[in-house]
């Protein structure tokens, strides 16, 4: 018996992880990339003719076709509410880049709707599946570390520039980019919600709109204290885009996590100096596999749009917080 | 030069090290090692070849120091320090300068009154690595700076009465250990505007401390700075500092140019691997040469007993953040002539 395919739509290649996405699902049986919708027609039909499937401008008529069960929504962070809620209303299942929206509103309209039209909202938080992340996650579940004390994160990187530093499209710079990710693993780990977020936020490194850098304090309901810095704090001349390092303190013992740490050092005369060569898991692949399989057997997201407010909220409270010099209490 | 006359106070784990510093410099005189306890003070003095006491008075009257080297526990600095600037000496303190502003304040004020000098043992700033680090920025080649990041810790010190657990004694690991990083990022970007911190402190601080504590300087930089005495084992430092020209990253772990494991023998057990950084001359002894020099010559220290009370003043505003859970704003006027 075979199977139909699961047709996929990509909705905008605004955000590089698209790419990373599409490469993935092309060497998929049993999947297939049936359209691409972007309304930068060059990058789109450039990204078509790579992935296959058909390309309009407009998503709107991505989402009518039958042969497409459910999309990636790659857009700039401000347009995923729009599309989200489109999908939805035309019951395709969804996969959201991070972070989920702009505004708790949006993203909170985002889950209703997924919510009513009964189709799957996961939020592409590829972090959780970084094989590294998993070890620490069943270290803390085997209660080898004991009760957690605190936690601390980094996500650093460079200036993504485009889209990213414009406040409108992006909603927020580095703070707004690069909390999300880890603020999500430090709530599965603790199994806790963030109660109140403190930060110190500026624009630093670059003339942008945006901020740059920042630090935040974090104070979980269970009592787990945590600090992060998202800062684009990288230059151009360090050998990867940044990093997602994690360390967790507990009363039984200290686990450091480096995801990037599994790598060979490369010096090359031919190549252009040195390499910073990754051979851990491909952390991509890992979400693709589990967003695909979810639809396919209709369980429930393992990242849900829940999870993506619960982070938006800490980054929009770090905001604040910068804003007002104080502590912003979340619940 | 004539040597100077140097007398040790407390021979635990500091005054050994102080005491190895001495013994190689060759201008100095170790002429005395002083602690309540008789015993400490008898192994110390043997092993360094010098007199053991148990009574100051007894010490500056048979040894007549020129500097008394202070390393007692924190909340006993202050009588020390006093009783040693009463007694006509130059004064090298540990660091933290004392546990609280009070005490920081009138060791000052006693040293002046006294005309002797008074030196706290900030000696990150005399590690080659934190050295290169200030030089770097200073040199302007990180650019403008954004974000600082330093960590330091290990396992939960052991001492003598276990004054470390007490909280009004060593001012946790905020106090303690953190000073170092203060001091340090003080040195290099100046005076801290605001500061909030997260600790184990009013958890519960069972021999496990760790803390996070949040800087913003007046000239915009922020800087992070973990401290730890929450690892089961071992002693650990890190510091990155990122600017818009550029990255400096240091891990102790990293830079450890030997690391050693040894097999059990019938005579020894079988020890846990050590990463060590060797220099010729330690930190320590670099730090202790260069106080020595600045009583001979007079010229300022690179680290000066006001430097030691802002570095405090920030330990104490991060423990208070961490009491009252709001951020803590620094002000001009703090520091010692605005007592
Ligand atoms: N610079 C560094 O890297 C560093 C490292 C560790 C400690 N320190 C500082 O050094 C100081 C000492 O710490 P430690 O770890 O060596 O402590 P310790 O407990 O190992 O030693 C303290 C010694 O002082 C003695 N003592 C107590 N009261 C005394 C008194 N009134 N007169 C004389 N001796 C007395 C004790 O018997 C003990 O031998 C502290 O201020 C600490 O913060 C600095």
């Amino acid at each position: 018996m075979t199977k139909q395919p699961l047709g996929i739509g990509i909705l905008s290649f605004a955000h590089m992880h698209a790419y990373a996405y599409a490469d993935v699902l092309k060497q998929l049986p049993n999947v297939r990339i049936q359209a691409v919708a972007d309304t930068d027609e060059e990058r789109g039909r450039k990204a078509q003719a790579q992935y296959g499937g058909d390309f309009c401008v407009d998503y709107q008529r991505l989402l009518q076709r039958e042969d497409i069960d459910a999309v990636i929504v790659c857009s700039e962070n401000a347009r995923h509410a729009e599309m989200v809620l489109a999908a939805a209303e035309a019951g395709k299942h969804v996969l959201c880049e991070k972070p989920i929206a702009t505004t708790v509103n949006d993203a909170q309209r985002m889950i209703d709707a997924c919510e009513q039209h009964q189709v799957t909202l996961q939020i592409a938080f590829p972090v959780r599946f970084s094989t590294p992340l998993c070890r620490l996650k069943q270290t803390v579940e085997e209660g080898r570390l004991g009760r957690i004390v605190a936690i601390r994160g980094t996500n650093h990187g460079q200036n993504p520039g485009g889209w990213f530093v414009d406040p409108v499209l992006s909603g927020g710079g580095a703070v707004m980019d690069h909390t999300v990710h880890v603020v999500d693993i430090m709530r599965w780990l603790s199994e806790s919600e963030v109660r109140e977020v403190y930060a110190e936020v500026d624009t630093r490194f670059y003339d942008i709109e945006t901020d740059d850098c920042g630090l935040l304090m974090l104070e979980f309901e269970n009592g787990v204290f945590a600090s992060h810095d998202p800062s684009w704090s990288r230059p151009r001349a360090y050998p990867t885009w940044g990093d997602v390092t994690l360390e967790v303190i507990g009363t039984g013992g200290v686990t450091q996590v480096d995801a990037l740490a599994q790598h060979l050092d490369v010096y090359s005369d031919r190549d252009g100096g040195y390499q910073h060569a990754f051979f851990g898991d491909s952390m991509d692949a890992a979400l693709i596999l589990d967003f695909v399989d979810c639809v396919q057997t209709g369980r429930m997201p393992s990242i849900s749009g829940v999870d993506g407010l619960r982070a938006l909220e800490v980054a929009l409270a770090a905001y604040e917080s910068a804003q007002s010099g104080r502590p912003v209490r979340l619940r | 030069m004539s040597s100077l006359k140097v007398a040790i106070i407390g021979a635990g784990t500091m005054g050994w090290v102080h005491s190895d510093g001495y013994r190689n410099m060759a201008d100095v005189d170790l002429v005395g090692i002083l602690d309540i306890r008789a015993d400490a003070a008898r192994r110390l003095a043997a092993s360094k070849d010098t007199a053991a006491f148990t009574d100051m008075d007894e010490l500056i009257r048979e040894a007549r120091p020129d500097i008394i080297d202070v390393c007692v526990p924190t909340y006993l600095h202050r009588q020390v320090v006093e009783a040693a600037a009463s007694a006509g000496c130059h004064v090298i303190c540990e660091k933290p300068i004392a546990r609280t502003l009070e005490d920081a304040r009138a060791m000052i004020r006693a040293c002046r009154a006294a005309g002797v000098q008074l030196y706290i043992a900030h000696v990150v700033r005399f590690f080659p690595e934190y050295r290169r680090a200030h030089d770097w920025v200073a040199s302007g080649a990180a650019g403008r700076v954004g974000v600082v990041r330093a960590m330091r810790g290990g396992a939960f010190p052991t001492a003598w009465e276990d004054w470390y657990v007490n909280v009004a004694k060593s001012g946790t690991v905020i106090v303690d250990s953190m000073i170092h990083d203060f001091d340090f990022l003080r040195w290099c970007f100046g005076e801290v505007h605001r500061v909030f911190a997260k600790s184990q402190l009013g958890r519960d601080l069972m021999k496990l401390d760790h803390a996070f504590v949040s800087l913003r300087f007046r000239n915009g930089v922020m800087a992070h700075v973990e401290g730890t005495w929450a690892y089961p084992k071992g002693f650990q430092t890190e510091l990155e500092i990122a600017g818009s020209q550029g990255l400096l990253e240091f891990r102790s772990g990293r830079a450890a140019a030997l690391s050693s494991q040894f097999r059990q023998t019938e005579h020894t057990a079988a020890g846990v691997e050590v990463p060590e950084s060797p220099l010729r001359i330690s930190p320590y002894q670099r730090e202790l040469e260069h106080f020595v020099q600045c009583i001979q010559s007079g010229e300022k220290p690179l680290v000066t007993a006001e430097d030691a009370l802002k570095a405090l003043e920030i330990s104490l505003a991060a423990l208070t953040s961490v009491q009252t859970g709001a951020p803590v704003v620094l002000h001009e006027t703090a520091g010692y002539d605005q007592e």
